[in-house]
């Protein structure tokens, strides 16, 4: 389900209904976080806001321990929340498209870090077995 | 600013008037990418859980969720950003003679 219907791009948004708890997908189709928080532009907290001041606007998504927070109350720290710029959103829908790679996000480093470092010193593991089994599979088609 | 400082938070104006049950932004054009302005909050005089859609986009089943999500959320109404006169911590305070809106979802 889209926001306004299938393959139709809202023009209104809700952050319950179509943005918080979506998958985000980078520009190759892989996942890369979950949205759990949204980042906005400055408000005035604990002031009156002048009449004239042009609304805010959705500045990041956020990704981070959420879950306990949203249950119980108060918010986890800004340390542990992970920044996707908003300008970097190429699509909303029932999942949220991005414009780049996940290798350019910081919502990946963990993963990359364990890819270098651990599983890249074990034997074989620097390649995946969808590109052997391809290779496999033209040679054989080749012979 | 995070968006969980402004949901669930008590709305007043003269009085109490509910709780935010969610945070309507808008765009220039149909087109994703371009900024998302906060347009207004939906406020549930009941409930601070999200209405997951049943109010707002006309869903009608099924029908016993439908209803139930419906009745915790009615006389919901939407309050544009020009009638908040001020954010404190869990509290957001209208202007006098601020204006309900209608929360449902209107189509580009």
């Amino acid at each position: 389900m889209t926001a306004e219907g299938d393959n139709q791009q809202p023009r209104w948004l809700d952050a319950h209904l179509h943005l918080l708890d979506r998958q985000v997908l980078d520009v190759h189709g892989v996942p890369v976080a979950v949205v759990d928080d949204l980042e906005l532009s400055e408000i005035p907290a604990g002031q009156e806001i002048p009449r004239d001041m042009s609304p805010p606007v959705i500045t990041a998504l956020l990704s981070g321990p959420a879950l306990a927070t949203r249950i119980f109350g108060a918010r986890p720290p800004d340390s542990r929340l992970v920044r996707t710029p908003w300008v970097a959103v190429r699509e909303v829908g029932v999942v949220i498209k991005l414009s780049v790679g996940r290798d350019t996000q910081d919502l990946s480093w963990t993963e990359r870090w364990v890819r270098d470092h651990v599983i890249g010193h074990i034997p074989g593991g620097r390649h995946t077995p969808k590109n052997e089994e391809s290779q496999q599979g033209n040679e054989r088609g080749g012979s | 600013m995070i968006i969980t400082d402004l949901l669930r938070a008590r709305v007043y104006g003269p009085d109490f008037l509910g709780f935010v049950s969610d945070v309507r932004f808008s765009f220039d054009s149909s087109s994703i990418g371009q900024p998302a302005r906060l347009y207004g909050l939906i406020v549930s005089p009941h409930a601070r859980s999200s209405e997951l859609g049943f109010e707002r986009s006309g869903v009608r089943s099924p029908w016993p969720i439908a209803a139930l999500v419906r009745w915790r959320h009615r006389y919901s109404f939407l309050v544009r950003w020009g009638d908040i006169e001020r954010i404190d911590v869990a509290r957001i305070q209208l202007r006098q003679g601020f204006e309900r809106g209608s929360p449902e979802l209107r189509r580009s």
